[in-house]
């Protein structure tokens, strides 16, 4: 059956329905918690080439809709009926973007002829190394970071390798978890392989194929569409996360975006150096990387909802991520919690399009969701070990609407954990759970607002870990005259002799009566807050979302006897307001203050310079020079000439530097 | 002697079913609904039945309804005003839900407006234990500013529902106390008497949506009762249920979420007696109507039961008989999009203002409108003539797509019918996976005004046994209603390990809830006679988030058998999921038990089947497979047990057209049900 605009929608139908089933199978099969609680897998089909042309509509985990595994099925030289691979190395074909990231693919034959790949992966809860689960941000080279299988045939013409799966058992502390994952995935690709031969053998391997090019165009049509929508121009913006990792100085993603047209370029350049944690971003520098495009992806599907997602999607785009930096990091560099980094990426992407077509797209989410876990013990002494679930905020304010409350936006498909569970399964006291006020950006529009935890540890020997702890510094920007979300706070003991903020701490050691708090950040908001409806800022006061206080500060409405005071508000609201943001951004008071300091010129200087020396030394000299800008050294001069006198020192202090470049 | 009526109202129209009591057969009836004003279709139908088949309403002996008004009151957000009452500092519960947004991809996606929002909201001071013991006692001067605030917010009833109330209700049972003392008559609505359940975000929406449409429902069965009354119709109306059972007309307008899917559900219900009764055991109900399609698998005539079933934009938790609703139906719209490829759905034109063939204001093409320019639909009328068809209107509406395109109307159509039935079979497909049947095994029951049209098509992408047209599709809802047996559910929400020493506590649980199932059956619903009671346990290994009902017997509890009950699990979890693990520890999270109160069924008479070659009565150009071919056209009820024929061919009657494509052969059985064979 020729494929044409007439029935292509037919063979995407099937190819989905394919999809699904790896999908189903994967999910009821699966045994780790990850797969079955955030459903971090994916199942695609690709190819003969490699190209993903489907997946999962509404589940899995939303970043890997586009993949290209050509550059690791390119590794196995030759295929036969019966084959199935995997991999887990980051550093071996840059499919995989984290150890516990296991890759499963098979190849599909029709009549002796290779027709196209089902491939997917799982997220292993352990795979072994320095820590339990093989995360964390202080780990500082991939091999702390557990085993790792550079692509190989696992099952080779239907036989399974027992040599290798012993190796893998040996060497991770859930043996038996992991072999059932395993397991399902194999039941998974089998499936896959099983109906797309039905969907082949309805169409025809030619017309099949012929399928498979024709629907990877479409994508790629669509996406052209949609871009021919944006006004051409380069557009540029930059995000932070709070810390590196390694030094407690923030850690930049710059990004350029260019428009020509009907296609995108996201350049990184001026990104920083990679870092000596966790948080580096193992793309190889591909140009459609999933971790460095995955911003375009959500731009793409929210411009256009009925877009399908696909790699010909993403050949409208073409990353630039330069060697050596976070988003492009050189072995052996440790990657496990490449999620902080990569979710700035996004926030970067977001703001970069948003100043392209601010009228289409929200403000910042909240971002910096921390996912919250805890190991105590019962009355019997027994350990315990639970996740309590993501503590974030909101999505972005947006054009006609206010943000999702609570968690939204690029985090949309999180699932939190009942209280009740909670309570049930771990002698803690949960004290609050729910939204937490006056954390929403303003706006004509508000951002979401952050949620809140609030939790009694009963027992000693209590450890609390929050991953991916971000924007306790920096907060979720605003736009077009909206205001930044308020920053997460996370605190312990709250209002007690003995509290403490804990800021970006992912580690807390607790005893009994101690109390743990986290708000998360709130989103930012749209349009100029003194605009806003009076009567929605008075339903916020209302509901308890923003105090009287507020509503008269950032939104000029008076609220008087729980209604709208409307001559107190046309005062307020009159030429005596305050003057709006007459920048496009609200960046919050945070960011502002620190780039009066790490100006564009400075940041200049620093990448330039770091580009220049051995990849070991960037994070060493980035350190150096944060501190030495921090203590003022040279400080009278201009930026230009304090910076150069910088450098000049470190060379001189460190020689090797200058002899390696 | 008398007759036994089941009417069941749908979005389009109303279907009766009438069981003649003296010798068992069945009589249907189908007339438009009245969205506008809802009751008046019912009278319509029964005085047409009087007329036409002359059964007065005073020889009614047995009434069963199912109604779309608690449903639709969600769906228009136009239910009552209420307040929530929440332990203090967990107010959100409806705000934040599970947090997952629906649409992941979308950065403009939200959740949806919560149905109560958070201004009207009020703490209670309290505080249970997860073991069900009393950190804080209920401070009564919180009810007080609770009731007073909700007042003055102008709420009509409240809801509680109060941390850890599925342990122990003692909390919610004194709130609900003081509030009745202080303010006499105010509706209020316990999350544990509605169900009990662990997760408070589940117990609250399902708590919130029973109370939000309470009134509207309450209103509508008072006056439906009062119009019941003046025709001279003297058995109280029992109302269908979602989980596939009756219950009594004052247990509906108190419990209102458990009628409120009563409509797919008798669906399932009618397709499974069907199923049983002409002994089909692996079948798939098809139900399609305008928007939608819903399916149901079906095993050795039971319909799977499941939680979570999606009211508008909200899940409920009570036990529903399991259906997935698929967005294509009749109604949906084709369209071309900017690049020029044809798609169809998800946008429907319902039942108002239908396909444009209906003549009823639709512009837009849809599916019913392909399969009327293609030729299949149009040679009778639709829904006892309350619908006729106007093939022209439907090629017009298709010469918008089919013009741009460069191709024949009839060739755009027979390819919207391709691309809606391949849109279908994605959807079902996941449904497949979901149950982990092989479709191969399957027949497809099809009813609905358009599953006759639709299924031979989806099964044959399926390369399934065949479809099943019963006698009369268009209304196996309502006989769905008529045969249903008086059913309810009771939970026991227990959360433990299975180990030794919870012998006592399973069996004083299990007696509560037996006690409390024939309170049920015997003193509020008057039935007589013996009970069906089966148990279940919600169990998973330890550290497992989602739980395995597992069916056990009583038995085993009062001999404190955990080793059986243990056994029973990992059985299931193994069939359900190839593995299973005796290592591990197993948890006990509730004791479910299922009581009903078998109703009279309608004998479906064997015939004798004398094989026969039925006649066409005329034949129709049909536009298939790119060309126009003559394509037989029967009248079912020209056809007689025994009867077989080849496809393609067309089977018109009052109440839908079933359209058999050429690999199939058709046999009537000695039931009267079209049993359609995919050739294979």
């Amino acid at each position: 059956m020729a494929i044409s605009g007439l029935n292509l929608q037919i063979l995407i139908n099937h190819c989905a329905a394919a999809a699904d089933a790896m999908a189903f199978t994967l999910l009821k099969t699966a045994h780790s918690t990850f797969i079955k609680e955030t459903e971090d897998f994916s199942c695609t089909i690709l190819s003969a080439d490699g190209h993903a042309i489907a997946s999962p509509h509404s589940f899995g985990a939303p970043w890997y809709s586009g993949m290209d595994y050509s550059p690791a099925l390119e590794l196995i030289p030759t295929y036969e009926p019966g084959d199935i691979c995997i991999t887990n190395d980051p550093y071996s074909g840059n499919v995989a973007t984290h150890t516990p990231d296991m890759h499963i693919w098979k190849p599909v034959f029709y009549q002796g002829e290779l027709a196209c790949f089902v491939a997917g992966h799982i997220h292993n809860t352990d795979v072994g190394g320095a820590v339990p689960a093989s995360l964390s941000r202080s780990l500082t080279e991939i091999v702390q970071e557990g085993i790792r299988i550079s692509p190989v045939k696992i099952v080779k013409a239907g036989v399974l390798n027992e040599e290798i799966t012993e190796i893998l058992r040996r060497n991770v502390r859930l043996p038996d978890q992991n072999w059932g994952d395993f397991k399902a995935q194999l039941a998974s690709v089998n499936i896959g392989e099983r109906r797309m031969l039905e969907v082949i053998e309805r169409f025809g391997l030619e017309d099949f194929r012929a399928g498979a090019d024709a629907i990877l165009d479409y994508g790629h049509a669509q996406a052209r569409k949609v871009i021919g929508t944006i006004p051409n121009g380069e557009y540029r913006f930059d995000d932070y996360a709070d810390e590196d990792g390694a030094s407690g100085n923030p850690c930049r993603i710059a990004l350029t975006l260019r428009v020509f047209d009907d296609s995108v370029e996201l350049d990184y350049t001026g990104s920083d150096p990679q870092v000596s944690s966790s948080l580096n971003m193992p793309t190889g520098g591909l140009e459609r990387h999933p971790l460095a495009v995955v911003g375009l992806t959500y731009v793409l599907a929210t411009l256009d909802r009925q877009i399908e997602l696909n790699s010909g999607t993403l050949r409208a785009v073409r990353a630039i991520l330069p060697s050596g930096t976070v988003v492009n990091c050189e072995a052996p560099a440790a990657v496990g919690m490449r999620s902080l980094t990569c979710l700035v990426t996004q926030s970067a992407t977001f703001g970069a399009f948003a100043r392209a077509v601010p009228d289409r797209l929200p403000a910042s989410a909240a971002g910096g969701i921390s996912i919250v876990n805890v190991k105590t013990f019962d009355r019997h002494s027994t350990p315990i070990m639970a996740s309590l679930g993501p503590v974030g905020g909101g999505g972005g304010g947006m054009p006609t609407a206010d943000g999702a409350e609570g968690c939204g936006g690029y985090a949309a498909f999180l699932r939190n954990t009942p209280v009740e569970i909670i309570e049930v399964e771990v002698p803690i006291r949960m004290q609050r759970y729910g939204l937490w006020p006056d954390t929403a950006g303003p706006g004509r529009y508000r951002g979401g607002l952050a949620s809140v935890m609030e939790f009694k540890v009963t027992s000693p020997n209590t450890i609390v870990t929050a991953r991916n702890r971000d924007r306790s510094v920096f907060a979720p920007w605003g736009v077009m005259g909206g205001r930044a979300g308020a920053t997460s706070v996370f605190l312990k003991n709250p209002g007690a002799e003995n509290e403490q903020s804990l800021g970006n701490i992912d580690f807390i050691d607790c005893g009994p009566d101690d109390v743990i708090r986290i708000v998360g950040p709130g989103a930012g908001g749209y349009g100029d807050p003194f605009t806003r409806e009076p009567d929605l800022v008075l339903r916020d006061v209302r509901c308890g979302f923003v105090s009287v206080e507020n509503a008269r500060i950032q939104y000029g409405v008076a609220i008087a006897a729980n209604a709208v005071d409307l001559a107190a508000t046309a005062v307020l609201r009159g030429e005596h307001r305050p003057s709006p943001a007459n920048r496009f951004f609200d960046l919050g008071e945070h960011r502002d203050a620190f780039e009066a300091v790490w100006t564009e010129a400075r940041y200049d200087f620093l990448t330039t310079f770091l580009a220049t020396v051995p990849t070991i030394w960037r994070q060493f000299l980035k350190d150096k020079l944060f501190a030495a800008v921090a203590e003022g050294r040279f400080a009278d001069r201009g930026i230009e000439e304090q910076m150069g006198l910088l450098r000049t020192e470190l060379v001189e202090q460190f020689p090797f530097i200058r002899e390696a470049a | 002697m008398g007759f036994r009526v089941g009417v069941d109202v749908g979005g389009s129209f109303t279907d009766f079913a009438i069981l003649d009591e003296s010798d068992q057969s069945v009589r249907t009836l189908k007339v438009l609904s009245r969205p506008d004003e809802p009751g008046a279709e019912v009278l319509l139908g029964l005085r047409t039945i009087e007329q036409e088949y002359r059964i007065s309403p005073r020889d009614i002996t047995y009434f069963t309804h199912g109604t779309t008004v608690g449903v639709n009151t969600v769906i228009q957000r136009n239910g009552t005003k209420l307040a929530l009452f929440t332990t203090p500092n967990f107010e959100d519960v409806l705000e934040l839900a599970r947090l997952k947004i629906p649409e992941i991809h979308n950065l403009l996606s939200g959740r949806p407006e919560p149905l109560i929002s958070r201004d009207r909201v009020f703490p209670i001071r309290e505080r249970m234990a997860a073991d069900g013991t009393i950190i804080e006692a209920v401070d009564r001067e919180s009810v007080e500013t609770a009731l007073q605030a909700a007042l003055d917010a102008g709420c009509e009833a409240a809801v509680i529902s109060l941390l850890h109330s599925y342990r122990n209700p003692a909390h919610e049972l004194e709130v609900k106390s003081i509030v009745s003392e202080l303010k006499p008559g105010f509706p209020i609505f316990s999350s544990s008497e509605i169900w009990p359940i662990i997760r408070e975000y589940e117990r609250t929406i399902t708590a919130t949506i029973s109370g939000y449409v309470q009134p509207k429902v309450k209103h509508y069965l008072d006056r439906f009762e009062e119009a019941l009354k003046e025709l001279g119709v003297v058995p109280k109306p029992r109302i269908t249920r979602s989980n596939g059972g009756v219950m009594s007309v004052t247990q509906a307008k108190n419990e209102c979420v458990q009628m409120i899917l009563s409509g797919t559900a008798s669906g399932v219900i009618g397709a499974s007696y069907i199923a049983k009764a002409c002994g089909y055991g692996k079948v798939m109900s098809f139900d399609v109507g305008g928007t939608s399609a819903d399916v149901a698998v079906i095993l050795d005539g039971q319909p799977q039961y499941g939680v979570g079933e999606l009211i508008g934009e909200f899940q409920i938790y009570i036990p529903s008989v399991s259906v997935s609703s698929i967005g294509q139906g009749g109604g949906s719209i084709a369209w071309l999009d900017d690049l020029g490829i044809l798609k169809v759905g998800p946008d429907s034109a319902g039942s108002r203002p239908g396909p444009a063939c209906f003549g009823r204001g639709g512009e837009r093409p849809t599916l019913t409108d392909a399969f009327t320019a293609c030729g299949f639909v149009g040679h009778s009328e639709l829904g006892y003539n309350a619908v006729s068809v106007d093939r022209s209107l439907a090629e017009k509406a298709i010469s918008t797509l089919s013009e741009p395109l460069g191709l024949s109307v009839q060739e755009a159509a027979e390819q919207i019918i391709r691309i809606a039935v391949s849109g279908m079979y994605t959807d079902t497909s996941g449904l497949v996976s979901r149950f982990g049947v092989d479709p191969r095994d399957f027949y497809f029951l099809a009813f609905g005004g358009a599953g006759p049209m639709t299924a031979c098509f989806l099964a044959r992408e399926f390369n399934m046994k065949g479809v099943i047209v019963p006698p009369t599709p268009g209304v196996l809802s309502a006989l769905g209603g008529l045969i249903a047996d008086l059913k309810s559910d009771f939970i026991y929400t227990l959360y433990d390990d299975l180990r030794p020493g919870i012998e006592d506590a399973l069996r004083s649980a299990l007696a509560s809830i037996e006690t409390r199932a024939k309170r049920w059956l015997f003193e509020e619903q008057d039935f007589e006679g013996t009970p069906t009671i089966s148990c279940s346990a919600d169990m998973r290994y330890r550290g497992q988030s989602f739980e395995v009902e597992t069916p056990i017997e009583p038995a085993w509890i009062e001999r404190g058998d955990l080793t059986a009950i243990a056994n029973a699990f990992h059985d299931r979890h193994r069939a359900l999921f190839d593995h299973h693990d005796v290592e591990s520890p197993v948890q006990i999270i509730s004791l479910k038990l299922v009581i009903s109160g078998a109703t009279p069924k309608p004998i479906i008479v064997e015939q004798v089947a004398r094989p026969g070659t039925p006649s066409a009565e005329v034949h129709v150009p049909v536009f298939m497979g790119g060309t126009e071919v003559p394509v037989p056209l029967y009248r079912r009820a020209d056809l007689s047990c025994g009867d077989t024929f080849s496809g393609p061919a067309i089977i018109a009657q009052d109440d839908c057209t079933t359209c058999v494509p050429e690999e199939f052969d058709i046999a009537v059985d000695s039931f009267s049900n079209l049993i359609i064979t995919l050739r294979r």
